[in-house]
């Protein structure tokens, strides 16, 4: 049996999340809003309009282009791609073609081996999203807001090796998005869009066969079942003795299925050519400077430096760093915790993560603020309160909003390490069970879990747990 | 070097002395426009003469001139990004051909 590999490389388009349209004030997202709703005669491509380009869109391309580690151009020019569709009012898309905001670059993605596949980039430019084309019993209806939604293109070379790498990419990459703030970045809204093109070739060959072009891909899942289907069914043809043919195919999610879609007799004829209403773009050093002071420390960077600086476990940095807010809400805790940063991750892994992920909410937005973390951790600590109200302090803190100390001393939380209480209550457990006494006497030592239980509901569960257990095997073996 | 006969822009190279029939035909499916056969040849004598006339500027010595993309200072103004309502949907279909469901409806498209 012949080995293969797959070549792919992806071609994403990222809607930022700018306020307004690109070259309007149109309002830019309209998710939810009803059809034709944020339109304008410029993004309708009513006649005697002209375009004003929004300068977020060109920061936002900008440090995208920088996260990236593309070349930012100090001038590039907008270019027209002339076609004839029904949901492109204008009859052309403004681009940019060969002189586009940025050259170069490449992401760097870990894989689940530990090695690290470097991603080059071929493509990066703005451009402005067409409208909506809605196919209805027959009937084409178009919703025009979209027209003019900014989008950055992004087309990786074809370095990408597996199906799974191919999803890997894509998670880094709205990872990436995301932690700049330059999109919401979700599949599902078509905030990130993806095409794959996909070839295979013999394990070791430094050479392209002829490749395909799988279209309607909108999720990560979908992306990976879309390559992995095309790469077998590739390699079941070159078995056969067939050859491929440069397909543009359309995956169906629903049936699990690739079909071949028609070719535009005249595609790839865009006629582009400078667009002469809008002047090109001029990136100063000083406006690029002000534009990358917004330039975070970047995910892989700082998922190495959780290693190195906390000594944290591989797992750990990268949950940490999978949202930037969570990896500040991580660094604001350790910084009033120091000793032990291992401690405080646990935390947040174990418990925080589980708010989070029941809100909905970004950890920068609980109102368990790290200052209050750190002060129930601090309690637990200092063993005046047990584990588990210490756990139960996080909701009622994230309910509240109040201190933990103060909601400790208002519900009288504060753990009972009071030996002569904890006596007391245990001997009127013991008295009130006559059976299990026995039973436990006899042999049946397992039941001592059941005594801690019965005192600990009896005080609340403020007793402290391991003081109660030793008296309570005083008290049954006497 | 440059080649004699044809205009070479950054975008495509077209022989200037005599388009096709082909090329007239291929420009006019591009421009979704039906021509009849009296107009292909019309066209082809035409976009010929002009594109002859190009082939003429291109004798022009340029080597170190930079290419021009307008005549106005090379700046683009920058808006601020600030949303404001468009027109109203009634506004804007008032010259549509057909509406349905507050969407412009258009007739059925070759894929």
């Amino acid at each position: 049996m012949t080995e293969y590999e797959a070549v792919i490389g992806l071609e994403t388009h990222i809607q930022l999340n700018t306020q307004s349209k690109i070259f309007c004030s149109c309002k830019a997202d309209s998710w939810n809003d009803p059809p034709n709703t944020n339109i304008c005669p410029v993004c309708t491509g009513l006649p005697g309009v002209l375009p004003v380009t929004n300068r977020v869109v060109v920061e936002k391309a900008a440090l995208l282009a920088a996260a990236m580690h593309a070349e930012i151009q100090p001038v590039s020019f907008f270019d027209r791609k002339n076609y004839f569709y029904p949901d492109l009012p204008k009859g052309y898309q403004i681009s940019q073609y060969d002189r586009p905001l940025a050259r170069g670059g490449y992401l760097d993605v870990p894989l689940p081996d530990g090695t690290t596949r470097q991603v080059t980039i071929e493509k990066l430019h703005i451009e402005e999203d067409a409208g909506k084309t809605k196919n209805d019993n027959g009937r084409r209806l178009i919703d025009f807001n979209r027209c003019g939604v900014p989008l950055i293109e992004m087309v990786t070379g074809p370095d990408l090796r597996s199906a799974d790498e191919a999803a890997q990419y894509l998670i880094r990459l709205r990872q990436l998005l995301r932690w700049l703030g330059v999109s919401e970045a979700d599949m599902e809204k078509a905030h990130l869009r993806c095409d794959a093109n996909v070839s295979i070739r013999m394990v070791g060959a430094d050479y392209l066969n002829p490749k395909t072009e799988i279209k309607n891909v909108n999720s990560i899942v979908a992306v990976k079942e879309a390559v992995q289907t095309e790469i077998e069914r590739q390699i079941r043809e070159v078995e056969a003795g067939k050859r491929i043919e440069a397909w543009t195919l359309e995956w169906d999610e629903d049936a699990g299925v690739l079909r071949k879609m028609r070719s535009k007799e005249t595609e790839a004829d865009y006629r582009y050519f400078r667009e002469p209403d809008l002047l090109p773009i001029h990136i100063s050093e000083a406006w690029l400077a002000h534009i990358l002071q917004e330039l975070p420390e970047l995910p892989l960077e700082r998922r190495a430096r959780f290693i190195s600086q906390y000594g944290l476990p591989e797992y750990d940095a990268d949950i940490l760093t999978g949202e930037r807010s969570l990896s500040d809400y991580f660094e604001a805790a350790v910084a009033l915790y120091p000793s032990d940063p291992k401690r405080v991750s646990n935390w947040l892994l174990n418990d925080l993560m589980r708010m989070l992920n029941e809100s909905g909410k970004l950890a920068s937005e609980l109102r368990l603020t790290p200052d209050y973390l750190v002060e129930i951790i601090r309690l637990v600590d200092a063993g005046t309160v047990n584990t588990t109200t210490g756990k139960s302090l996080l909701d009622k803190v994230e309910a509240s909003g109040k201190r933990p100390g103060e909601i400790v001393n208002a519900e009288g939380l504060a753990q009972v390490s009071d030996t002569g209480a904890i006596r007391q209550a245990a001997q009127q457990i013991v008295s009130a069970n006559p059976e299990q006494v026995q039973s436990y006497r006899k042999g049946k030592t397992t039941l001592i879990g059941w005594f801690v239980g019965q005192l600990m509901r009896e005080t609340r569960g403020k007793a402290d747990p391991q003081l109660a257990r030793s008296i309570l095997e005083e008290l049954l073996s006497e | 070097m440059r080649r004699q006969g044809f205009t070479q822009s950054r975008y495509v190279i077209i022989p200037a002395m005599s388009l096709t029939l082909e090329e007239v035909e291929h420009i006019a499916e591009l421009a979704r426009l039906e021509l009849t056969e009296a107009e292909k040849a019309r066209y082809r004598e035409q976009l010929s003469a002009v594109l002859d006339y190009i082939a003429r500027l291109q004798e022009l010595d340029t080597e170190n001139i930079p290419p021009t993309s307008s005549v106005l200072p090379a700046r683009t103004p920058l808006r601020p990004d600030v949303p404001r309502p468009g027109l109203p949907l009634e506004e804007l279909m008032k010259n549509a051909a057909d509406t349905e469901q507050e969407q412009f409806r258009v007739p059925p498209v070759l894929d």
